[in-house]
């Protein structure tokens, strides 16, 4: 067959796409259900989203949701930890914890057939945990050496050491989710129960569920194993002030590593300000693709490092941009030079090409955003987390369309500031010292 | 269960490319997926990890797509794309929007035959330090990252094929050529070494004929044999302890084993599900739950097309040492040597693995590539329900069996510890 081999081929006929459709309801008890219909396979995915994450951890008492998110499967109702484990596992249903700095989730992901068993264990967890102290202890135990392991994980040093200086000490989005190891010697078993009784609340949570039921099944279900949980009244929020941005560079020693953790960022505004969907176009070209151009500079040019990014990173009363990556020892300042580049140079335009190339990669993709039941789930969780309007799916491909050039450009000067950027480095603090002496990527400063 | 019988079609082109096709129409998307028969394991001393780098150097361009333009093209039209490098295989995978098929046909068959015109010295120079850097994240600079390297060269012989790691020794890397890729690519990436799957949305007898124009013309290469192999015995236990950047201690022990779906392969993988699965497993319970001497334990069967190994990994909560653990790992096993395992642990275990089955089943390119590790290993695409079987039919003698037939046997023994403080 001949033909050209060097024309790139066209897309045949558009397809089409509808997005799933979503219902809301609410229990006796006023918990609300955000429910997707999803039958393509016999499976069922519940999402219990509480707003009870780490920043509303005390002072002195950081890692206290954490821990009260380790401890609140470990026995309930009538089972033990280990017998509770074992019932999940013998109708082969995944439970999940976990805690981050907005919300605690519980995600149960169970075949139909045994999903009104497991919901009814998932209903115990969330009204009748032990929160016993041996297994309070062992928890805390296990929490304890593991920010012990922690400590060695560069990966881990960089980005809790950036938000810590970023946020600055009073503001409760500074502090690792897992909390600090002195706060939590601190804390006690009363703690978590309280901790629990105050926040655990149905008018504090809401659900997610996506599969193959109907929403009359599903809501007989969870009035049955999830109403007895008293209702509550619950109005949490926080304070927060932030530390300004100032171009500092902070070193943490890691004595002996081979390569340099590298994060440099600055605050930002939030998921609801009226350019985000500029920003989220911006930073595609900058650094949210393999191809953006961090990463086709840093690897593709230099050959500095494995990969590198770009993001906005929005907690639900928060914000920052950063960039990551991690590089031989030796490019340290080859790569900062190169990233503060790129930032500069960003906030001189974009070009139409880029552009177009990264509203058609979003928007093509955004039927693959809904493939699997954890897509779907994750996608109303945001939804509802930053509140933001309800046919919010619906418009997102027009909402992105419609950004112009200059919109995009604007963004690029109101959103991306070098000259206030910090950086952090992980790695050994001598080699460290020794390259960055001659550059100025800001005041710089050694922390533990 | 129904569910997993995944149907296809499987056929060949005449310069032997394989071609599997499973259409599923859930979502307006296809995955595409190539296996090129191919790993670490073909790998020659002082050039491993040449498989991996490749791989990269197939993400380069090829002579009618530029460098960087297969990741622009695949993102362009909302695609997802990548490759992994194993010991056996490389594969090569995108996920686009159906109407975006034939992009993926057209890149795919043009680095499959026509690579060579468009790669240079500076292409593998750039992609040298990547690879470099690669080893020194993902490797090097982690905790416990030499690990799995140091297990594995000294678990076989040293002349066996995985006794090197996928990402290749750092001498290595920097002492590949043009010509080691050129060679590579000759021996390695013909069609007749190469399969490939189609799965998704599409029309079949439209697919058929893009599949012919796109891929038809790429001339077949030489014929490949197996390796030959020689499985030496491991005479005794050997002991390696290894200083790191760590706080905690750690332990591995590994035992040789049997080939990926040899006979004894899936008792051996319920074997460690048993041991370490779960919050009631043997070892997570005894050493994480009750007597909290351990921070976590984990087991797992490792196994490929010519040989494989059993390991159980546990790290010393501070306080305690390696050798308590390792004591109550031993007692544990023999427990289950003398005294068996219950009918409910076995059936436990089993619930597990089928829930699991039907989870996997929600990613296209997670079953895309399914059907090519099955072709691959078992020569039938379809092997979802075969392969669930084989967990279904282990009885609890024949878990009494394995422990002993393996774990009574010579053992490589690796202690990752603190660096000493040095004054």
């Amino acid at each position: 067959m001949k033909f050209d081999r060097s024309k790139k081929p066209s897309p045949s006929s558009e397809i089409s796409f509808k997005m799933p459709s979503q219902s809301k309801f609410s229990l006796n008890n006023g918990l609300d259900i955000y429910f997707v219909k999803k039958k393509e396979l016999p499976i069922i995915r519940l999402n219990v989203i509480i707003n009870a994450g780490s920043k509303f951890d005390l002072t002195n008492k950081k890692g206290t949701s954490n821990l009260l998110t380790m401890c609140i499967d470990e026995g309930a109702g009538k089972y033990n930890a280990l017998e509770l484990s074992e019932q999940f596992d013998l109708l082969g249903a995944h439970l999940s914890l976990n805690c981050n700095n907005d919300t605690i989730q519980i995600t149960l992901q169970t075949l139909k057939e045994n999903f009104n068993e497991a919901l009814d264990l998932l209903g115990k967890i969330l009204t009748e945990p032990h929160l016993t102290e041996k297994d309070f202890d062992r928890e805390k135990s296990k929490i304890q050496t593991q920010l012990k392991q922690l400590s060695d994980d560069p990966d881990y040093l960089a980005n809790t050491a950036f938000e810590s200086i970023l946020f600055g000490e009073s503001h409760p989005y500074s502090f690792p989710v897992l909390g600090l190891n002195d706060n939590i010697a601190n804390i006690n078993n009363d703690e978590i129960s309280s901790y629990y009784s105050k926040f655990i609340l149905p008018s504090n949570s809401f659900i997610i569920a996506v599969g193959d039921i109907t929403k009359e099944e599903l809501k007989k279900n969870l009035n049955e194993h999830i109403s007895v949980w008293e209702k509550g009244n619950a109005d949490f929020h926080v304070d927060k002030v932030s530390n300004p941005d100032k171009k500092t560079v902070y070193i943490v020693n890691k004595k002996d590593a081979v390569q340099t953790e590298i994060r440099v960022g600055h605050h930002s505004t939030g998921k609801k300000s009226k350019d985000y969907f500029s920003k989220h176009l911006l930073n595609t070209i900058l650094g949210g693709q393999f191809t953006s151009r961090i990463n086709l500079n840093l690897r593709e040019k230099h050959g500095y490092t494995y990969g590198a990014g770009s993001s906005f990173n929005y907690y639900k009363d928060d914000a920052y941009f950063g960039v990551s990556t991690s590089v031989g020892i030796e490019n340290t300042t080859n790569t900062l030079n190169e990233i503060f580049y790129e930032l500069n140079n960003i906030r001189n335009g974009v070009t139409e090409e880029e552009l177009s190339f990264a509203k058609s990669s979003i928007i093509r993709k955004f039927p693959l955003n809904f493939e699997t039941y954890r897509q779907v789930a994750s996608h109303i969780i945001g939804k509802v987390i930053y509140d933001l309007p309800d046919d919010y799916y619906d418009k997102y491909i027009n909402n992105i369309n419609s950004v112009s050039i200059d919109e995009v450009n604007e963004a690029a000067t109101k959103n991306i500031f070098p000259d206030s950027a910090m950086t952090v480095l992980v790695g050994d603090k001598d080699k460290l010292l020794e390259q960055l002496k001659d550059d100025n990527f800001g005041e710089i400063k050694v922390v533990d | 269960m129904e569910l997993l019988n995944i149907k296809y079609q499987k056929y060949k082109l005449d310069n032997g490319l394989e071609i599997i096709l499973h259409q599923n129409k859930n979502l307006p998307a296809v995955a595409v997926n190539v296996w090129y028969k191919v790993g670490s394991a073909q790998e020659t001393k002082g050039k491993t990890g040449v498989a991996h780098l490749f791989e990269h150097m197939m993400f380069q361009g090829s002579e009618n797509v530029a460098k960087e333009k297969h990741f622009k093209y695949v993102q362009e039209s909302g695609g997802t794309l990548n490759g992994s490098t194993s010991i056996d295989r490389t594969n090569y995978y995108e996920k686009l929007p159906s109407n975006y098929l034939e992009l993926a046909l057209w890149l795919e068959s043009d680095r499959m035959g026509y690579f060579l015109p468009a790669l240079n010295q500076e292409k593998l120079d750039n992609q040298k330090d990547v690879v470099f850097n690669e080893r020194l994240e993902r490797y090097d600079n982690q905790p416990y990252g030499l690990a799995w390297e140091l297990l594995i060269t000294n678990l076989y012989d040293k002349n066996h094929p995985y006794s090197w790691p996928t990402i290749g020794f750092a001498d290595d890397i920097k002492n590949y050529n043009l010509d080691d890729v050129v060679n590579f690519f000759k021996k390695y990436y013909s069609p007749n070494n190469a399969s490939l799957v189609v799965a998704g949305n599409f029309d079949v007898e439209k697919t058929k004929s893009l599949i012919e124009k796109y891929f038809a013309n790429i001339e077949s290469g030489e014929e490949l044999n197996h390796l030959k192999t020689v499985n030496k015995k491991l005479d005794e236990n050997k002991v390696i302890t290894y200083e790191d950047n760590v706080q905690l201690e750690r332990i591995y022990l590994s035992w040789p084993s049997g080939k990926a779906y040899s006979e004894n392969d899936a008792a051996l993988d319920i074997l460690s599900d048993l041991l370490t699965g779960s919050k009631n497993s043997r070892l997570y319970k005894t050493l994480v739950f009750q007597k909290e001497i351990a921070q976590d334990i984990s087991a797992f069967q490792f196994s490929g097309k010519y040989a494989g190994h059993f390991t159980i990994v546990g790290t010393a909560k501070p306080g305690h040492t390696l050798d308590e653990i390792k004591s109550e790992i031993f007692k544990e096993i023999n427990n289950i040597k003398v005294n068996g395992i219950s009918s409910k642990e076995l059936h436990r275990s089993k619930i597990g693995i089928k829930s699991s089955f039907v989870f996997s089943l929600q990613n296209l390119d997670s079953i895309a590539d399914h059907l090519n590790s099955y072709n691959f290993y078992l020569n039938e695409p379809n092997s979802f329900s075969f392969d669930l079987n084989r967990y279904d039919k282990v009885t609890t003698k024949e878990i009494n069996n394995v422990s002993e037939k393996y774990l009574s046997k010579p053992f490589v023994e690796l202690r990752i510890i603190p660096k000493s403080s040095k004054t």
